[in-house]
Formats: structure tokens, C-alpha cells, sequence
């Protein structure tokens, strides 16, 4: 039995709690977004939708080959950079890498029209070409997360001599096990020609509802642990950041979605060693560079069985894989990927990198 | 301090902990369904059309009372983005002539001859 010092003790940490609480609650619901992406860089490529950061490097000696990460198209590259401490990006830089990342605006009307192939024909090569003018490097590592991480793999099959590493976070490859995606897109129920022609763009509410969908009570729940925590200024930051992040999905356009759909949702294309771009066939045993696969243990978007073709159908002999804690988000910005998972990675990376 | 009786605080937090598992876990049992599925299908079928004829008549009625619609404002942004976009390339095509074909070099470009400590350690 606590004693009664102790009772006495816990209430006033608990008084003291709801004090700020109240304070900080309504601090929380006037306060501006919390600033993301705060690491120093600039554009050096732009064509639409498309654009290529540089970090600036934070040490005079980096290592030779640069690291490009691509950001899915439906959500903000600042994912791998959201505040100084909790910044993958930060962390990276400091251990020597001179980094890129292959980010999105919100497509423009006039690009409805932009492809699968537009996206690993185009903008990818271009961003290359751009990192290979500042740096004189022909190979670079080349990184993904989510749907970046499907176009990164796309592209290396395609073009498997100007890759020199390959990274994919949470990256789905085998879309049978897609489940959640799967349900929701039916082919017998999903009209995505009405959607595409329709709308155009794809706007970013369709999206949001897919994932709420996977877990419908998220968003409550969230809500009801931030206020248990809102005494807590570490909680309630990292808590605005990854809000914000989720609330900034962004719209796509048509023609991506309706190739997304029918040919990775209903054809299983690449996994089944169909899938074309501009009429040359993905091959994923082309892709013989060596190979790092990252999966959350928790991801209820892309399981671990989503991701196996990596492991499995790729021609590289170097293939190593990391299960992490946390669910699809964490997995690139949460506390075990702080702590465990980035000097995993700066491991397995730096001494490819030379 | 170490309090082993029944606290408040943890019970709520693993209340909503359980509860939203549960949400979760019959929310996955119901969208494996075809049904679900179908009915998912037929909704959102109906949301674009819906969405579309409420478009066309509203933009009928802001035209009527002489204020933008929502398509003539998006086709503004988009122009906008437009310019935005040329501006940027401009800047990096700029940026390339003045510094012989190389944009936006930081201050000073680091040496690329870093190796791994313990590969050096090694050597």
C-alpha cells in the first residue's frame, strides 16, 4: 500500500498536471503550425510538381556518392526532417552524406495527365543528372519512402547501373497484400475512370478516408491521449509535427492514380513481372545493387509481405533487411528510429558510400 | 517514488489504449468484407456525382451574383503555380551561368573523400 506521503505526492504532480493542461490546452489550440523541415537547403531542380532539394552539407568532408531520398507523391518529403533531434536528414548530414530529396507540390490542373512513367522516366533521371552536375557522381544511393520507395525500385530496374545502394522505407511492392488498399479499391466496385475523369486530380481527401479507414479510431484516440499528455511540451511538439504532416496529404494527379489502381491495386503488375513504363518491362532481378529493406513492425498500410519482393525477386546479392518498432509513420521519424534504426542505416550505408 | 495501488491516469490511458484496438480490429473484420467493399464502391461513386452537380449549379449561382467560383480560383492558383515554378527555374538556370554550370553551390563545396571511422581506423 503507497503511503500517505506518497498519495499526497502523486496528487500534487496530478493537480500540477492539469493545471498545465488547461493552460497548455488552450495555448494548443491557438498556436501556429509547428515549423517542419528547418535543416538549411535549396532547390536545384524544378519541373512542376517536381522538386529537388539539396541539404546543405554540415561537414567539410562528406563521402563520395550522394543520397537521394524520394517522398511518396501523396505526402511532404519533411517527414525526414522534422525538427532539430527528430530530423533523419540532420542526422545524416552530421555523419557525412550530402543529401538530396526528390519532393512534390500539389500537381496543377494542366498535370492530370502525368504518369507512372513520368514520375521514373523523367522526373528521377532529371534529379540525377542535376545531383551529377553539383557532384561529378554518376552512381548515387537512392532511397524511398512508401510510394517514393515504388518509384525508387521502379527506376532501378530500369536503370540499374546509376544505382549504387538502395534504400526502401515501408515500400509496397507486392500489392496482393495490400488488404486494406485491396478493399477499398475493388475491381468489381471501384469506378476509378468516373473518379479520374471526373475529378482530374485526385483530390487529397481521397486519400485521407483510404487511411482513416485502415484505423478509424486513430484520430480519437489521438486526441484523448495528446490531452493525457498535454503537460508534456516534448509530447505535444512531436504530436503537431506528425498532425501536421498527415493533414498536409496532397491531392495527385489522375493519370498516376488511374495506373495506381489498375495496374499495381488490380494487375499486382510488378510482382508479377508485368508492369511496363513507357514500354520497357520492370525487371526486378536487374536491380543487382545492394539492397537495404526497412519494414515497421506495426505498419497497418505496408506489411512486411507487401515488401518481400525486395528480398526476394531482386538479382542483388547484397540484401539486407531491418524490421523496426513502431507503424508506418514512426518508422522513419519515431523514437526507435532515433535511437536505433538511423545508425543502423549510417552503418549498413557508410561504408557503400566511398 | 513507487505507487504499486490503482492508478487513475493508467487505467484511463489503457482504456483508450483497448478501445482503440478494438475500433481498430472490427473496423479491419468489416472492410474485408465484399460488401463493404461494394458499398464503399457505390458511395463514393455517388459522392463525385453529387459533388459534380453541386459544383456546376453553385458556380451557375456565383456567376449569376457576379463572384469567382471555385473553378475560376483554382485556375488562378494554378497560374500562380505556374509562375512560381518559372521563377524557380529561372533562379536555378541563373544560378547555373554564374557559377559555370553548377546550381546553387553551398559556400564551399565539401571534399567527398569521407570514409567510414572504422574503416579508417582500419587503415
Amino acid at each position: 500500500m503507497p503511503e500517505n506521503e506518497d498519495i499526497a505526492r502523486r496528487i500534487e504532480l496530478e493537480i500540477d498536471r492539469a493545471l498545465k493542461r488547461n493552460i497548455r490546452g488552450l495555448d494548443f489550440l491557438i498556436a501556429d503550425r509547428e515549423p517542419v523541415g528547418t535543416m538549411p537547403k535549396s532547390a536545384i531542380y524544378r519541373s512542376g510538381t517536381a522538386v529537388l532539394y539539396r541539404y546543405e552539407p554540415v561537414l567539410d568532408e562528406v563521402y563520395r556518392k550522394p543520397l537521394l531520398i524520394v517522398s511518396p507523391p501523396s505526402n511532404r518529403g519533411y517527414i525526414f526532417d522534422l525538427a532539430p533531434g527528430q530530423s533523419f536528414v540532420e542526422y545524416m548530414l552530421r555523419r557525412g552524406y550530402d543529401i538530396y530529396n526528390l519532393d512534390w507540390n500539389p500537381p496543377r490542373r494542366d498535370e492530370a495527365e502525368l504518369g507512372l512513367s513520368d514520375y521514373v522516366n523523367r522526373f528521377l533521371p532529371e534529379s540525377l543528372a542535376a545531383i551529377a552536375g553539383i557532384t561529378g557522381e554518376k552512381g548515387i544511393s537512392l532511397a524511398g519512402y512508401c510510394m517514393g520507395g515504388t518509384l525508387a525500385v521502379m527506376h532501378a530496374a530500369l536503370h540499374p547501373k546509376a544505382i549504387r545502394n538502395l534504400i526502401a522505407f515501408a515500400t509496397p511492392l507486392d500489392f496482393n497484400f495490400m488488404k486494406l488498399f485491396q478493399s477499398w479499391a475493388d475491381k468489381r466496385y471501384f469506378d476509378v475512370e468516373l473518379l479520374v475523369s471526373k475529378l482530374g486530380i485526385i483530390p487529397a481527401d481521397v486519400m485521407l478516408g483510404a487511411f482513416d479507414l485502415s484505423r478509424p479510431a486513430n484520430r480519437t484516440a489521438g486526441r484523448m491521449t495528446l490531452w493525457n499528455n498535454m503537460w508534456n511540451d516534448d509530447f505535444v511538439k512531436s504530436y503537431r509535427m506528425f498532425d501536421r504532416w498527415a493533414a498536409e496529404t496532397l491531392p495527385l494527379p489522375g493519370a498516376y492514380f488511374r495506373e495506381l489502381i489498375t495496374q499495381l491495386m488490380w494487375e499486382n503488375a510488378l510482382a508479377n513481372g508485368t508492369m511496363e513504363i513507357a514500354g520497357r518491362r520492370v525487371d526486378l532481378s536487374r536491380i543487382t545493387c545492394p539492397i537495404l529493406n526497412i519494414v515497421a513492425q506495426h505498419d497497418h498500410i505496408v506489411s512486411h509481405e507487401a515488401t518481400r519482393p525486395l528480398m526476394e525477386m531482386t538479382g542483388s546479392k547484397q540484401r539486407h533487411e531491418i524490421v523496426s518498432k513502431g507503424g508506418h509513420v514512426s518508422l522513419v521519424a519515431g523514437p526507435a528510429a532515433v535511437k536505433r534504426l538511423w545508425p543502423l542505416i549510417d552503418e549498413w550505408l557508410g561504408e557503400k558510400s566511398t | 517514488m513507487t505507487i504499486s495501488a490503482f492508478d487513475p491516469i493508467a487505467a484511463w490511458q489503457k482504456m483508450i489504449q483497448d478501445w482503440e484496438a478494438e475500433i481498430n480490429a472490427w473496423s479491419g473484420r468489416l472492410t474485408e468484407s465484399e460488401q463493404f467493399s461494394a458499398v464503399l464502391g457505390q458511395t463514393s461513386k455517388m459522392i463525385v456525382v453529387a459533388q459534380k452537380a453541386m459544383t456546376e449549379q453553385l458556380e451557375g449561382l456565383l456567376q449569376s451574383l457576379n463572384l469567382p467560383s471555385k473553378t475560376q480560383v483554382e485556375a488562378l492558383a494554378d497560374r500562380l503555380d505556374s509562375i512560381e515554378d518559372s521563377i524557380a527555374q529561372l533562379r536555378i538556370a541563373l544560378d547555373k551561368l554564374a557559377n559555370d554550370g553548377t546550381p546553387t553551390p553551398v559556400k564551399t563545396e565539401p571534399r567527398r573523400t569521407r570514409v567510414p571511422a572504422n574503416k579508417a581506423r582500419k587503415d
